[in-house]
C-alpha cells in the first residue's frame, strides 16, 4: 500500500463518506470564522456594510455556520468509526450519500437565502422559506424538517449497521443518544404566540439538544478516539462512558432549569435550576481525574500527536468553557445581572470551541492518518510539525483572547447596563457607548483575526500533513476489545 | 425570591464562583496525580486546593445571598466535591487493574 498520500482505497465506505462530511465541515469552519469577523468589525465600526451585509445577519450566518459544522463533524465522526465498530459494512451507504448531498445543498440554498433575503414582514410564509425567527435556531421550516429526515437515515444507517454487525457499550449508547438528537430538534420547531411558552420549548432545543445529547455524542466519539489514539481498553472507555453520560444526564436534563430564571416558569425553578446548575461541573471535573489518570498509566506516548493534542484540548476547554463560565454566571443570583449580556457570548466561545470544535478537530487528524495509509503523525514531523503546533496555538489562543475581551465586556455590561441602570432601554445604550466596552470589542476583534489565522494554517496543515511520510502508526483499535 | 448580588459585589461574587470551579479541580488533578504516583506532598497540595475552593463556596455563598435552602445547596457542593475524586480514582483503578502491565503502548 503506498503511503505518504491521499488514498481514498485506505478507507471503509463510512470512511469515505465520513471524509465528505469532514470536508464540507472545514469549510463551514471557515465560513463561520470569516462572518463572526465581519460581525466583530460591525461592533468597533457599526457603518462597516451597513445595508450591505447587516450585523443581524452576519451574525446569524457566523452562529447557524457553527451549529451546523458541528454536526457535520460528529456525523463525520460517527460514519468514520462505524464500520470498524460494528465489524460489518454500513447499511444503507447509498441512502447516507444521498442524505449527505441533500443536506448539503440544503445548507447552501439556506446560506445564500441568510444572505439574500432577510427584509420585510414575517409571516408563514417566511417562517417556512426565510427565517423561523429564532435565535441561533433561524432556519427555515422546510429545511429543520430536512434535518430531522437526514437526522432520520443517519439514524438508520447506525443502527442498522450494528444490528446487522455487532454491538458494543457505545455502539448502544450511541444509537440511543441519535433517538433524542433527531427527537429532540422537533422542541423548535412548533410556533406558540405566547412568549413564555415558545421560549420553553427553545431552551429545551438549546439545552437539551446542545447540552445533553451533543454531549454524550462526543462521550462517545471520544471514548471510541482514545482506544484509536492511545490504545486505551474497551473496558476502561465504556465503564467511563456510562458515568459520564449518567452524570450529563443527572446535571443537564433538571440544570436545563436555569434557563428558565427571566421567562416568567414558577420561582421553583430558581431553586432547582440553581441546585442541577451547581451539580453540572462534576462530570468535567471527573473527565479532569480521568484524563490525568490516563495519560499517567498511558505515559502519552502515541503515533497520533496533533489527535491526543486537540483530546487533551477538549478535555480541558470542556471544563473551562462549560464548567467554570458556566458556574460563574448561572446562580440566579448572579444570572439575574449577566443573562443575555455579552457574558454569554464569552461562555458560549468558549463552551462551544472547547466542548465540541476541538474533538472534531481531533478526528480530522485521526481521518488525515489513515487517508494517507496510516502513516505516522508523531514526532519527528517533518518541519518539527510547526503547522499544526501553530493552529493549535493560534486557535487556542484566539479563542482564550475573545472568551476574556467578551467577559471584560460582559462584566461592564451587568454593571451599567443591568445594576445601575435597572435594564432599561437607556442603559442598554449606556453600556454599549462605554469605553470599557468598545475597548473589549476592539480586542475581541484582534483576536478573531488570530482564530481566523488558526483555521487558516489548520487547513494548511491538514492538506500537507504527512505528505511523503513512509513510517506506519501503531494499530491500536483492533487490539483493543 | 432571591436576593440579588450587590453591584459593588460583582467581580468577588464572579471571581469566588470561578474559583471554587478551579479549586476542585485543581483539587481532583492533584488528588489522582499523587495517588498515581504515590507522593503524599501532592496529596497536601490536593487538600490545600480543596481548602481552597471551599473558602471560595463559603465566600460566593455570604455575597451572593445563599439563605435558606440555598445553604443545603452550598453543603451538598462542598461535600460532593470532597467526596467525588475519591470515588472517581476508586473507578479509575477498578478499570484500569484489568489492564495488562506488559502491554505498554508503543510509539515515541
Amino acid at each position: 500500500m503506498r503511503t505518504g498520500i491521499i488514498d481514498s482505497a485506505n478507507l471503509n465506505g463510512g470512511q469515505q463518506l465520513a471524509v465528505k462530511y469532514f470536508s464540507v465541515a472545514l469549510v463551514l469552519f471557515l465560513a463561520q470564522m470569516l462572518f463572526g469577523l465581519l460581525a466583530a468589525i460591525q461592533f468597533v465600526q457599526p457603518d462597516f456594510l451597513y445595508n450591505v451585509l447587516d450585523f443581524n445577519v452576519n451574525r446569524m450566518v457566523h452562529i447557524n455556520a457553527m451549529v451546523v459544522w458541528m454536526l457535520y463533524g460528529f456525523v463525520g465522526a460517527v460514519y468514520w468509526l462505524l464500520e470498524e465498530e460494528s465489524g460489518t459494512r454500513v447499511v444503507g451507504l447509498a441512502v447516507g450519500n444521498l442524505a449527505f448531498w441533500v443536506l448539503t445543498v440544503a445548507v447552501a440554498v439556506v446560506v445564500v437565502v441568510y444572505l439574500l433575503v432577510q427584509t420585510g414582514p414575517g409571516n408563514d410564509l417566511t417562517r417556512w422559506f426565510v427565517n423561523e425567527g429564532r435565535e441561533y435556531l433561524e432556519a427555515p421550516r422546510w429545511a429543520d424538517l430536512g434535518i430531522v429526515a437526514v437526522l432520520g437515515v443517519f439514524f438508520y444507517n447506525v443502527a442498522a449497521t450494528f444490528s446487522k454487525g455487532r454491538w458494543s457499550g457505545i455502539a448502544g449508547v450511541l444509537t440511543l443518544d441519535l433517538v433524542a438528537l433527531a427527537g429532540l430538534y422537533c422542541a423548535g420547531m412548533f410556533y406558540l404566540t405566547n412568549i413564555t411558552a415558545d421560549q420553553y420549548w427553545w431552551w429545551w432545543v438549546i439545552h437539551l439538544w446542545v447540552e445533553a445529547t451533543w454531549e454524550v455524542l462526543v462521550g462517545c466519539i471520544m471514548a471510541w478516539g482514545l482506544m484509536h489514539v492511545l490504545g486505551v481498553r474497551r473496558r476502561i472507555v465504556e465503564t467511563w462512558l456510562y458515568i459520564e453520560v449518567a452524570l450529563m444526564f443527572g446535571s443537564g436534563i433538571l440544570g436545563l432549569g436555569h434557563h428558565y430564571f427571566w421567562i416568567g416558569t414558577p420561582d421553583y425553578w430558581f431553586s432547582i435550576g440553581g441546585f442541577f446548575s451547581a451539580l453540572e461541573p462534576i462530570p468535567l471535573v471527573a473527565m479532569v481525574v480521568h484524563s490525568v489518570y490516563d495519560a499517567g498509566v498511558h505515559k502519552l506516548r502515541n503515533g497520533n500527536h496533533p489527535a491526543l493534542a486537540w483530546i487533551i484540548a477538549h478535555t480541558f476547554g470542556n471544563f473551562l468553557g462549560a464548567g467554570v463560565w458556566g458556574f460563574m454566571h448561572t446562580l440566579p443570583q448572579i444570572n439575574l445581572y449577566t443573562h443575555g449580556t455579552q457574558w454569554t457570548a464569552s461562555h458560549g466561545h468558549l463552551a462551544f470551541f472547547g466542548a465540541y470544535a476541538t474533538i472534531n478537530i481531533a478526528f480530522f487528524y485521526i481521518a488525515m492518518q489513515t487517508w494517507r495509509g496510516n502513516i505516522w503523525l508523531g514526532s519527528g514531523l517533518a518541519g518539527d510539525g510547526w503547522k499544526w503546533k501553530g493552529a493549535l496555538a493560534l486557535l487556542n489562543l484566539g479563542v482564550i483572547g475573545m472568551t476574556v475581551a467578551l467577559l471584560i465586556a460582559g462584566y461592564e455590561q451587568s454593571f451599567i447596563e443591568r445594576a445601575v441602570e435597572g435594564s432599561t432601554w437607556g442603559g442598554y445604550f449606556a453600556a454599549q457607548m462605554h469605553p470599557w466596552f468598545q475597548q473589549a470589542m476592539a480586542w475581541r476583534l484582534v483576536f478573531g483575526a488570530v482564530t481566523l489565522a488558526g483555521v487558516v494554517l489548520l487547513v494548511w496543515d491538514l492538506l500537507t500533513i504527512g505528505v511523503g511520510e513512509t513510517r506506519r502508526a501503531p494499530q491500536f483499535a483492533a487490539e483493543a476489545g | 425570591m432571591i436576593e440579588p448580588v450587590a453591584p459593588e459585589d460583582f467581580p468577588r461574587v464572579f471571581a469566588a464562583a470561578a474559583a471554587t470551579v478551579l479549586g476542585g479541580a485543581g483539587y481532583a488533578g492533584l488528588f489522582a496525580w499523587a495517588r498515581l504516583r504515590n507522593r503524599r506532598l501532592w496529596l497536601v497540595g490536593a487538600y490545600m486546593c480543596y481548602t481552597a475552593s471551599a473558602a471560595a463556596m463559603l465566600l460566593l455563598a455570604r455575597i451572593a445571598h445563599l439563605n435558606g435552602a440555598w445553604q443545603g445547596v452550598v453543603v451538598l457542593m462542598l461535600v460532593g466535591y470532597l467526596l467525588a475524586p475519591h470515588g472517581i480514582w476508586h473507578l479509575c483503578a477498578a478499570s484500569h487493574r484489568l489492564e495488562r502491565s506488559s502491554r505498554a503502548p508503543p510509539g515515541d
